[in-house]
């Protein structure tokens, strides 16, 4: 039993926790948190379906098209609902942009795709149902590959670099001659790839449902906000703790009282650290 | 098919809505439907809204009843009891309807008896919590399919008489719908002297349900009883209990044996021994045959409705509802809601497609518990299933 | 009569007529959107004036209508007894609602309201013994003559007026205006004394009491609830409401809101894309038209200003304004050390501003200037050293405490509320003066009648005291720079301040422009304020300065009368470069 709980626990959290670096890669290059994380989550299970299920497609193709569709709904975020409000940043306006454009993305789909939960096509072949089933360890492989990828673009590429540059300080950035609209596009095609990915491997845990959005979007969410903003490394612990935590949770207080204590931790949490169980106080600036 | 199942019922409301018969000369008789066409709780309404436009279709191609046309305003109500509101309410005065048909789930059921009840507007019920039947509340009210009560009967009955249950575990989702059936059947269980070795409400959105179930199966539990509506969560239960090799059979809601299920099951056995509430007149007996009636029925529809995609019986009560109507004005001459309300009042034994209705001033149940079967989940053939073993 | 009030007499007016000529559907479609308004018209407040962005606030409605159902079906209470009951319960959510707002970030305040949307459903469903889980239970019946639909409209219309009163009186008082300063300006508000706690949590209790009546209307008005009818969209549809009507006004969100409860009757083919269209509808107003209906209905501020407008200051009105005499205490720094990331921005300072004084500080780029001026006015704590007024301490990091001090402030980039007028920009200055309670303000009772007649005056000479006066109607947002600057010295006069800190106040501004600042700089001070003058340009510091500090690397280089500055040999060498 408890490996049960553990193998799906592990398994939506990792899905979290790649929503939380979603979130945070977004908000590095824009300083811009996003309604639409969670929808890209949701949109990697449901293209994933769609290509690879009803059309068809063999899966590899399928996969790249995904996160293809995926990333370009992340550069449609940019342009759409992040972009023409950066000038304005203080008025917080991107919270209403992102929440009108999440909110069209989950509508189009509920209404095009399906209201009912759509099979996701078994990718490997593992799929014996026990804790072994694959549909527990994609996503944890997922939140490997997208941690080990990070780490060597940051690490060992100019472009890795340039997006830390800008994530640090903006206007430094811009000073140095760097292409910032360039690479804020780039950083949501990334986000786009990151969460879509989280969608594709947790389909067949999730399956293809135009409702995983919402859910994602704030599961997704409560990680970092405990992890603290632009924190990869804290969004992904708080992940997995909060999956292993609601899974034990379903499992012991039954599905009403469990997002109630997931709810109370992570307003309590907040409550008292605003910036997050890893995140540094943020500083005033007049 | 949801692309092609939604265009469908959208152009069917509008057509219903806005089309009126420009050559009656007599007042036509208007009916309110209101049913959840789109959205996350739509597939029944659909499947209503198809018997609903045939039964129309067909009594008006005949000239209607005493020369008076049926005319039909559709009303979405998306599932949504404020929407459900202002529609019942918009039929009512703006459209001034005879009857009202629907809405066809509780919840929304609820908030619009009291409206209708105050219109006085003869009205069909659709919903099977216990409390929208009360002639002295709702003395306009009539139910034409089963009460929650006689499902947990049937379904309490088969645990009991064939699959023979000492102990049962019972489920449902954590919806307003699954919340209290959940708890109607264990009240039921327990007074019947079954021992309920697990009872508990599941999250739909959960995303592996295994440790329930083997809390479940660890529980020793012969049966595993489940009402929800969620396809998803549905299949999910399945999949465990094969994953668990557990081989109980699963008894339960009739959303259970849509094909969605069908789809999302890991492996088309997971589907076997699932058994669902069913009525004697959708059901196939073991040579495979329809009852007469309901066989005249499908041939007679077929290429003109779909039928694989839905249920039958769904379609066959959207026919009764018209029919019931359009009987009422044909006997008392007249859409007077207290002669409708007279006549319904005095039916017995009516025999309609999918049920027969029996009603008194002081029983507004009116669909025959003997009628409700139990029936294997996937065997869904033009939107009819198999009996469950032990009927035939 | 005012003429503001023309608009909301002729919909409620019109609203009054329905009954005569439409059906009972009518009554239920005009009564929801009542009903909606009484939570939006407090919502309102907490969106389109305070910025906090509470997406979630169907929680309430929720909470409130449960309240009232559970307590007349279960204890028979008498359904106006339950309102009110709802009322309070509403309140008290409303602010445990609203209470993350203080400290968290914007998207993480809407997130945890959407959170609490979540609860408050699960809750209804979970706790059966007394919601009745998902079979739910009746709202409360009303008794007659309110029993039928246009019975029901006609007193939830009563409801929507007074919400639209009692939301206009807080919109158009101290309060209001400080709402909105805390939305486009909180730093500023800060400056201004305004205690963001303390005023948001009013609002919330306001806010939160009139969904949780809003609740239980919905409660009648549905006749029975069950968890389902409290859906997310229905939220986002009041917060659509707000957004599309724009922020910052009554007119615009109220309009909103009916045609957001009527649309989808006149649509019924749509109706299945309606949220889609709603989320359009919010993307479109936010990139396109910010300002949503109030700016299209906003007349008045289309017609062009004058072009070649020139600001004379009326320097002889000063001496109304600032009639509190000489202040006795001085503003003295002692040994201030404070620093950024490694980096020493103060090290060491001592100074003194003194009373009836203009004094100086200057220095190159990072030397410090902006950095003291913010610990004077309390934004920043620093690692050593105090500061004091006379002998009091001033408290270090709480901004909002300077202003009932008598510190006063303007800043580097005018800190504006572009949507407001520049009267109410500059009357943002007197917050703290208004004697009226918020439920006095909310009633318009006489003593905020009286308030607001007085700070409008005080605004109107501050206005002409800075020659800003023709412009007080106009919306801020369509000032130019210069007058911006000008516009902040009158906010900051409104305080009647002892000590004044103007931080680069001549910065943009044209030869001519620099002149009159300098006259009117140096009136202020002889009426008894202290200027603590933050500035690049020398001359105007030569000019008019009683005492002079040079600032390098956060020590003083420093210290005198213009002319032994002027004389100072490190100063000439290193910054005047002559």
């Amino acid at each position: 039993m408890l490996a049960a709980i553990l193998a799906a626990g592990l398994a939506v959290g990792a899905t979290y926790a790649l929503i939380g670096v979603t979130y945070n890669l977004m908000f590095s290059a824009s300083r811009v948190m996003s309604f639409t994380a969670g929808q890209l989550g949701m949109l990697g299970g449901v293209f994933g379906a769609l290509f690879i299920h009803r059309l068809g497609m063999p899966i590899i193709p399928g996969f790249i098209l995904a996160l293809a569709a995926c990333a370009l709904v992340g550069v449609v975020t940019e342009i759409v609902a992040v972009r023409p409000v950066l000038g304005s940043l203080e008025q917080h306006l991107y919270v209403l942009s992102t929440l009108g454009l999440a909110l069209m993305i989950q509508q189009f789909t509920a209404i095009e795709w399906s209201t009912e939960p759509q099979p996701f096509p078994v990718l490997l072949g593992f799929d014996g149902g026990g804790p072994l089933d694959e549909k527990f360890w994609l996503p944890l492989v997922a939140c490997v590959v997208t941690i080990a990828g990070l780490e060597f673009l940051y690490r060992r590429t100019l472009v890795g670099r340039a997006f830390l540059a800008i994530a640090e300080d903006n206007f430094a950035a811009r000073a140095l001659g760097l292409p910032e609209r360039n690479l804020r596009m780039g950083s949501y095609a990334l986000a786009g790839v990151v969460g879509g990915l989280a969608g594709f491997a947790s389909g067949e845990l999730l399956l293809a449902f135009f409702a995983n959005g919402a859910m994602l979007n704030f599961f997704g969410f409560v990680p970092v906000a405990l992890g603290g903003l632009g924190n990869n490394r804290g969004a992904i612990i708080g992940g997995i703790a909060l999956g292993v935590f609601q899974q034990a949770a379903n499992f012991l207080v039954g599905g009403v009282f469990a997002s109630v204590a997931v709810f109370a931790v992570f307003i309590i949490v907040l409550l008292v650290r605003p910036q997050g169980l890893f995140g540094a106080p943020a500083t005033r600036r007049v | 098919m949801p692309l092609t199942r939604r265009g469908f019922a959208l152009t069917a409301a509008a057509a219903a809505g806005f089309a009126r018969p420009a050559h009656a000369q007599a007042e036509p008789i208007r009916i309110g439907w209101l049913a959840t066409l789109t959205g996350p709780l739509s597939s029944p309404g659909i499947g209503f809204d198809r018997g609903v436009r045939w039964a129309t279709e067909e009594i008006n191609a005949k000239g209607g009843v005493n020369g008076r046309l049926i005319e039909v305003i559709t009303r979405d109500t998306q599932g949504e009891p404020t929407k459900a509101v202002n529609a019942t309410q918009e039929v009512i005065s703006r459209h001034k309807v005879h009857a009202i048909w629907g809405p066809t789930n509780s919840g929304e059921l609820l908030a619009t008896s009291p409206i209708m009840a105050r219109a006085k507007v003869p009205s069909l019920v659709a919903g099977v919590v216990n409390s929208l039947i009360d002639p002295d509340k709702y003395p306009n009210a009539f139910r034409v399919t089963p009460s929650n009560s006689q499902w947990d009967d049937a379904v309490r009955n088969y645990c009991m008489k064939v699959v023979k249950v000492k102990k049962v575990a019972i489920t449902a989702d954590a919806t307003g719908y699954g919340t209290s059936a959940h708890d109607d059947s264990v009240a039921g269980f327990k007074k019947a002297g079954i021992e309920v070795v697990y009872s508990g409400v599941i999250d739909p959105a959960q995303p592996d349900v295994t440790p329930d179930i083997l809390r479940m199966k660890n529980a020793g539990a012969d049966a595993l009883v489940s009402w929800t509506v969620s396809s998803g969560m549905a299949a999910r239960q399945m999949n465990a209990r094969a994953a668990l090799n557990w081989d109980v059979p699963i008894v339960g809601h009739p959303a259970m044996g849509t094909g969605e299920i069908g789809k999302l099951v890991a492996k088309p056995e997971n589907w076997d021994k699932v058994y669902i509430i069913g009525y004697k007149s959708c059901s196939f007996d073991d040579k495979g045959n329809l009852p007469a009636k309901t066989r005249a029925f499908v041939d007679s529809v077929k290429g003109k409705i779909k039928l694989d995609d839905t249920s039958l019986w769904w379609v066959a009560s959207g026919v009764d509802g018209i029919r019931l109507i359009a009987d009422a004005v044909a006997k008392t001459g007249s859409s007077d809601s207290d002669k409708i309300i007279g006549y319904w009042n005095t039916l017995k034994e009516w025999p309609g497609l999918y049920g027969n209705y029996s009603f008194t001033p002081r029983e507004h149940n009116g669909f025959n518990g003997d009628d409700i079967v139990m029936q294997r989940a996937n065997s869904q053939r033009d939107g009819a299933f198999a009996l469950a073993p032990g009927y035939a | 009569m005012n003429r503001a009030i023309l608009p909301y007499l002729g919909l409620f007016g019109a609203a009054l007529l329905l009954p005569l000529f439409a059906n009972d559907y009518w009554a239920v479609i005009g009564a929801r959107a009542a009903v909606y308004w009484v939570l939006v018209g407090g919502l309102n407040l907490v969106v389109g004036f305070g910025g906090q962005l509470a997406i979630g606030y169907v929680a309430l409605l929720t909470l409130g209508a449960y309240t009232s159902a559970v307590l007349c079906a279960r204890y028979g209470l008498d359904p106006f007894l339950s309102f009110a009951a709802a009322g309070v319960v509403g309140a008290v959510a409303g602010v445990i609602v609203g209470l993350p707002a203080l400290r968290l970030r914007t998207f993480y305040f809407a997130m945890t309201t959407l959170g609490f949307a979540t609860i408050v459903t699960q809750i209804a469903l979970a706790w059966q013994s007394v919601t009745g889980g998902g079979i739910g239970l009746p709202g409360p019946e009303l008794p007659k003559p309110f029993d039928t639909p246009w019975g029901f409209y006609l007193f939830a219309l009563a409801l929507a007026a007074l919400i639209t009163w009692l939301s206009a009186n807080v919109a158009s008082s101290r309060f209001g205006r400080a709402l909105v300063a805390i939305r486009d300006a909180e730093v500023a508000a800060e400056a201004t004394g305004i205690s963001k706690p303390r005023l948001l949590t009013t609002v919330f209790l306001f806010s939160g009491a009139a969904a949780g009546v809003a609740g239980g209307l919905f409660a009648t008005l549905q006749s029975y609830i069950t968890p389902d009818a409290f859906s997310f969209d229905l939220s986002v549809t009041f917060f659509i409401a707000i957004l599309v009507g724009g922020r910052g006004s009554i007119l615009g969100p109220l309009i909103g809101n009916i045609i957001l409860t009527l649309l989808p009757e006149f649509a019924a083919p749509l109706v299945a894309w309606s949220t889609f269209l709603y989320a359009a509808l919010l993307l479109a107003i936010v990139l396109l038209m910010p300002g949503g209906i109030a700016a299209l209905l906003d007349f008045s501020n289309r017609k062009p200003l004058t072009a070649n407008r020139a600001i004379v200051p009326r320097l002889d009105r000063l001496r109304g304004l600032l009639d509190h005499g000489t202040a006795q205490a001085s503003i003295v720094l002692r040994n201030v050390v404070l620093s950024f990331g490694g980096v020493r921005a103060i090290d060491g300072l001592d100074l003194t501003v003194r009373p009836g004084q203009v004094h100086g500080l200057i220095g190159p780029n990072g030397s410090g200037k902006t950095t003291t001026l913010n610990v004077i006015s309390g934004y920043y704590e620093p690692e050593q050293g105090e500061a004091f007024l006379g002998t009091t301490p001033l408290p270090h990091g709480a901004p909002q405490t300077r202003a009932a001090l008598g510190i006063a402030r303007t800043f580097q980039t005018p800190r504006l509320i572009g949507e407001a007028s520049v009267l109410e920009n500059v009357m943002i200055g007197a917050t703290i003066e208004g004697t009226a309670s918020f439920v006095e303000t909310m009633l318009s009772l006489p003593r905020h009648r009286g308030d607001e007649k007085r700070m409008t005056a005080q605004a109107m000479d501050a206005l002409a005291v800075v020659g800003l006066d023709g412009l007080a109607p106009v919306r801020a947002d369509r000032l130019q720079h210069s007058e911006l600057r000008f516009m902040e010295i009158a906010r900051a006069l409104m305080l009647k301040p002892a000590f004044l800190l103007l931080d680069e106040p001549a910065a943009g501004l044209s030869g001519d422009e620099i002149k009159r600042l300098g006259e009117l700089i140096v009136a202020i001070a002889r009426n008894g304020t202290g200027v603590l003058l933050v500035e690049h340009h020398a001359d105007l510091i030569f000019d008019i300065c009683d005492h002079v500090t040079v600032l390098n690397l956060g020590r003083e280089l420093a210290a005198g009368t213009p002319g032994d500055i002027r004389a100072h040999k490190e100063v000439v060498s290193a910054y005047l470069g002559a």
